[in-house]
């Protein structure tokens, strides 16, 4: 019992803090690609803290409760996480939270914001299916949909996941909002939607999406983690590696619209996964 | 005493008894008063007859011959008369279809009735397990809640039509005589009698859907009438084929022994899940239940959510042991995740309320049916929970639609664009009825939760149904967010409805959530009805569903929601005290709501409206490609069974 709740307090406490972290590191290496020096680390928590000191405007009420409800449901999700729970039930837990996000947005009646909300669903169609499949294709190699089996694994599941591994890399582009799937929203000021899905959010509420989205970031690399679970240096340096490589794809490659983005996750991600659960089935 | 008069055989001869004389009160009843509570006590004493019977199932009995005619002569005397009605309706509408298919249905019943069926049936005419019991709470709470608010819906619409004489009595009638219809079907063990109710639900959805008597609803009932003959036939021809290989008249014999027979026993199960398919409007059948919204509302929210649809999947589930382990079954499987990933495909290019609630009819449907295809244990009780978890939230959404229909006369979802400023009670259920569809901890999506773990293990399913739930979150958050859509900030006013419209929907709503939080026990309600071979798929200890390879923690998740969700409305209240401000238009504004100062100093109104997608998910760019898919599908499953 004390240990569950320890749990749960490393995950909602920790979350934030990694995932702010990860922030501040993702802009500090983006700024070297791009030949600057960049903010300090600890950057995203002084803008979250200017935000949550701001005045409180809304456009609608109900954004406040999307905004509540998109962290309650990412960190819930983090918490079954580090609780080592159902794999399939943890993605469905995010998902709830990326749902509340575009209905919040699609509350203000803006042109920004609803077409960054539409925008965001077809990222959320886009991702989905890939995040599920990997599931499936770790249920498969392991025999259960638990983390818990998943970290007893003797092998690390990379060395029969490797394509579904890219498909998560895939999925996570769109996730960690990089280019060329930064769609509905980006980090950076040269969105056609200006923000996009997060136009109407401001002051505080907006500070409370920022927070939601570390929850996310940290879930999905843990996801990214089970792929090398059998030792902390192999995970370590698997999700560094991936961390990297999606910040170097960020640097290099334009935004594509969302023809594109759909046609690829599902065209080139759907057939990855098949070819790699056909081998698991086979095998 | 009471303990007597209360029995399990005397409570399902009420319950399908009843609803047949409230019927024929309701039809020759002028007065609108009195009809009322005809409707009203009909559907009280029907509410208390399932609830007392939770505690009786299971069981089994034959009525005693009444004044000498026994019941399964009086069955084929109605049978014969149900389809002679079918027959003259088929002359009337002048379809040729329907003529010859009552036609083919007359002298197959014939031959079976008169010159196969040698033995009466061995054990008893009627029987009561969890699965029926499961079917009959659904039908009674949710199918009368729909009777309830249809007395308040049909008062506007007839006011709103201005008819000389009122089409009530007939309209009620037919309502309750479906759910007496559905009652006797679900507690059917003679297929024979299984066919009469079949034919009479067929019957039943042709006279409500040309309630209105307009062009269009008759056309759609004509429709209606020929698909589902179309299933009547097949299952006739699928009952004889079954019995002539292995003498099966009966449905408890496949719950007990499972699959019986070989090759033509094979096919008939397989003209009998072709029969559940056309019923369930699936591909390629799908135009019927897509023509039915011309019926008033309660009609569709009827027709989708506790009754006609549901007899489908309720017969391919029962049916499942009897193909367990077969390529019949695979094929079943394969099927539903095809209309599950198609049916949903086809919902994101709707712009249409109530065409996204009936493709999203289809789609669930399919996956029950893939549940019942993947024919384990843990399927079959997620195709279970879907039933009811889709019974009670679709009509949930159907009778909110038809409330809001009724108010800004259309069912298109850019009109309903921030409604919440004009019916934020309405407003805010139909919400809640979509975030039940598509979230977690709520009913619906535990089932699918089970269904895709069960699903883990059959490729093309897995994949299917991973496509078609991200496309099935689309279509509905996209409906939500549009009718909170507004600049909005006011205080929270309920708007005027009346009362039995408020009490059904606010039962529909308090009930699935309550339901979705007692789901553990609704498991251990259920669980009893898996058949013999079938193990219990899950652990279920304090609110906790668990096996070795997955756990959803039902009760636990559901006071976290709660409290989750109780932090949120807070948060909109102290919102509610925030400065408001206008939405970013990037230019300056006017005082009217949404106008910029655009190009040339012109006011300019920014507008925004939602993606359909159609160049991709339109019905004329996928509907044929579906249907042929379908029909090949179908073609596979019956020709792989010989």
């Amino acid at each position: 019992m004390i240990e569950t709740a320890v749990y749960i307090l490393i995950a909602l406490t920790g979350g934030p803090l990694l995932g702010g972290l990860v922030g501040g590191l993702d802009r500090i290496l983006t700024a070297r690609l791009q030949s600057r020096i960049g903010p300090p680390l600890w950057q995203p928590f002084y803008d979250v803290v200017k935000l949550w000191s701001k005045e409180k405007t809304v456009v609608n009420v109900w954004q406040a409760f999307c905004a509540y409800c998109y962290v309650a449901a990412t960190s819930i999700a983090l918490v079954l996480f580090v609780l080592r729970s159902d794999l399939l039930l943890i993605l469905f837990i995010q998902a709830v939270g990326a749902v509340f996000l575009v209905v919040g947005a699609l509350s203000s009646t803006s042109p920004f914001s609803q077409v960054g909300a539409h925008r965001e669903l077809l990222q959320i169609l886009s991702y989905e299916p890939l995040l599920i499949l990997v599931t499936i294709g770790i249920f498969l190699e392991t025999g259960s949909f638990k983390i818990e089996r998943i970290y007893s694994w003797n092998e690390p599941l990379l060395m029969k996941l490797p394509f579904l591994f890219v498909v998560l890399g895939y999925a996570l582009t769109v996730k960690l909002r990089k280019s060329p799937f930064d769609l509905s929203t980006s980090h950076h000021g040269h969105q056609e939607l200006v923000k996009g899905l997060l136009t109407d959010y401001s002051g505080p509420i907006l500070a409370l999406t920022e927070i939601g989205h570390w929850y996310e970031v940290v879930l999905l690399l843990g996801l990214c983690s089970l792929f090398w679970a059998t030792n902390w240096i192999g995970m370590i340096v698997l999700v560094g590696v991936t961390y990297f490589f999606e910040v170097l794809i960020d640097n290099v490659s334009a935004r594509l619209n969302w023809r594109w983005m759909l046609g690829y996750a599902w065209a080139l991600g759907l057939s990855l996964s098949l070819v790699n659960l056909i081998w698991l089935y086979v095998g | 005493m009471l303990e007597n008069i209360l029995s399990a055989g005397n409570l399902s001869a009420l319950l399908i008894i009843l609803p047949f004389c409230g019927a024929g009160m309701c039809a020759f009843i002028r007065s609108s008063k009195i009809r009322m509570m005809v409707i009203l006590s009909t559907g009280g004493m029907l509410i208390a007859a399932a609830l007392i019977l939770i505690g009786r199932t299971p069981f089994q009995f034959s009525p005693e011959p009444f004044f000498g005619v026994h019941l399964s002569v009086a069955i084929e005397v109605l049978d014969f008369f149900l389809l002679a009605v079918i027959l003259y309706l088929g002359f009337r509408h002048r379809s040729g279809i329907i003529k010859a298919l009552a036609l083919f249905q007359i002298f197959a019943l014939a031959y079976f009735e008169f010159f196969m069926v040698k033995a009466e049936v061995s054990s008893a005419t009627f029987f009561c397990d969890h699965l029926s019991l499961l079917m009959i709470l659904i039908i009674c709470l949710v199918g009368v809640l729909i009777c309830f608010q249809a007395i308040a819906y049909m008062k506007n619409h007839e006011d709103h039509l201005q008819l000389a004489a009122s089409k009530q009595p007939r309209f009620f009638g037919v309502m309750l005589l479906f759910l007496g219809a559905m009652n006797g079907l679900v507690l059917s063990n003679d297929m024979r009698l299984f066919y009469f109710f079949f034919e009479l639900t067929t019957l039943c959805s042709f006279l409500l859907i040309a309630h209105d008597g307009t062009e269009t609803a008759t056309g759609s009932a004509v429709r209606a009438l020929w698909m589902n003959s179309l299933g009547g036939t097949a299952f006739i021809i699928g009952l004889v084929l079954a019995y002539a290989d292995t003498g099966m008249l009966e449905l408890q014999p496949i719950l007990v022994s499972g699959k019986m027979g070989g090759g033509w026993y094979l096919f008939g199960i397989a003209l009998l899940c072709f029969a559940a398919f056309t019923k369930s409007a699936q591909f390629p059948f799908q135009s019927w239940l897509l023509g039915a919204m011309v019926a008033p509302t309660p009609v569709s929210a009827l027709l989708h959510s506790s009754t006609m649809v549901k007899v489908g999947v309720y017969l391919v589930l029962r049916l499942a042991p009897a193909m367990n382990g077969t390529f019949l079954s695979q094929c079943v499987a394969v099927f539903g995740g095809f209309t599950f990933l198609c049916a949903a495909a086809l919902a994101v290019g709707q712009s249409n309320g109530k065409k996204v609630l009936a493709y999203s009819t289809i789609s669930n449907l399919g996956l029950i049916f893939a549940c019942a295809g993947l024919n384990t244990s843990q399927a079959i009780i997620a195709g279970m929970l879907l039933i009811v978890f889709h019974a009670v939230i679709k009509a949930l959404l159907f009778l909110c639609v038809g409330a809001i229909e009724q108010r800004i006369a259309s069912r298109d979802i850019e009109d309903m664009r921030g409604l919440y400023a004009d019916m934020p009670l309405t407003a805010l259920m139909t919400v809640m009825g979509v975030i039940m569809m598509i979230m977690p901890p709520f009913g619906l999506l535990l089932g699918k939760w089970m269904a895709m773990e069960a699903a883990a293990g059959n490729l093309y399913v897995i994949m299917m149904i991973t496509l078609g739930s991200a496309l099935t979150v689309m279509y509905w958050a996209r409906w939500a967010g549009t009718l909170m859509s507004d600049p909005f900030a006011g205080r929270f006013k309920p708007e005027q409805q009346p009362f039995l419209t408020w009490l059904a929907l606010g039962a529909l709503c308090v009930g699935a959530g309550l339901l979705s939080m007692a789901a553990p026990w609704l498991y251990q309600l259920i669980v009893p009805a898996l058949s013999w071979g079938y193990l219990p798929p899950y652990t279920s200890h304090n609110g906790i569903l668990e096996n070795p390879y997955g756990v959803f923690a039902v009760l636990p998740l559901s006071f976290v929601a709660v409290l989750g969700f109780v932090v949120a409305i807070v948060a909109v209240k102290r919102a509610s005290r925030a400065r408001v401000v206008k939405p970013y238009l990037s230019g300056l504004q006017l005082a009217e709501s949404g106008v910029f100062i655009g190009p040339m100093n012109r006011p300019v109104k920014a507008e925004a409206k939602n993606y359909y997608l159609s160049s991709l998910f339109g019905e004329k760019k996928l509907t044929t490609w579906i249907n042929l898919a379908a029909g090949v599908l179908l073609t596979l499953m019956a020709g792989g069974t010989l």
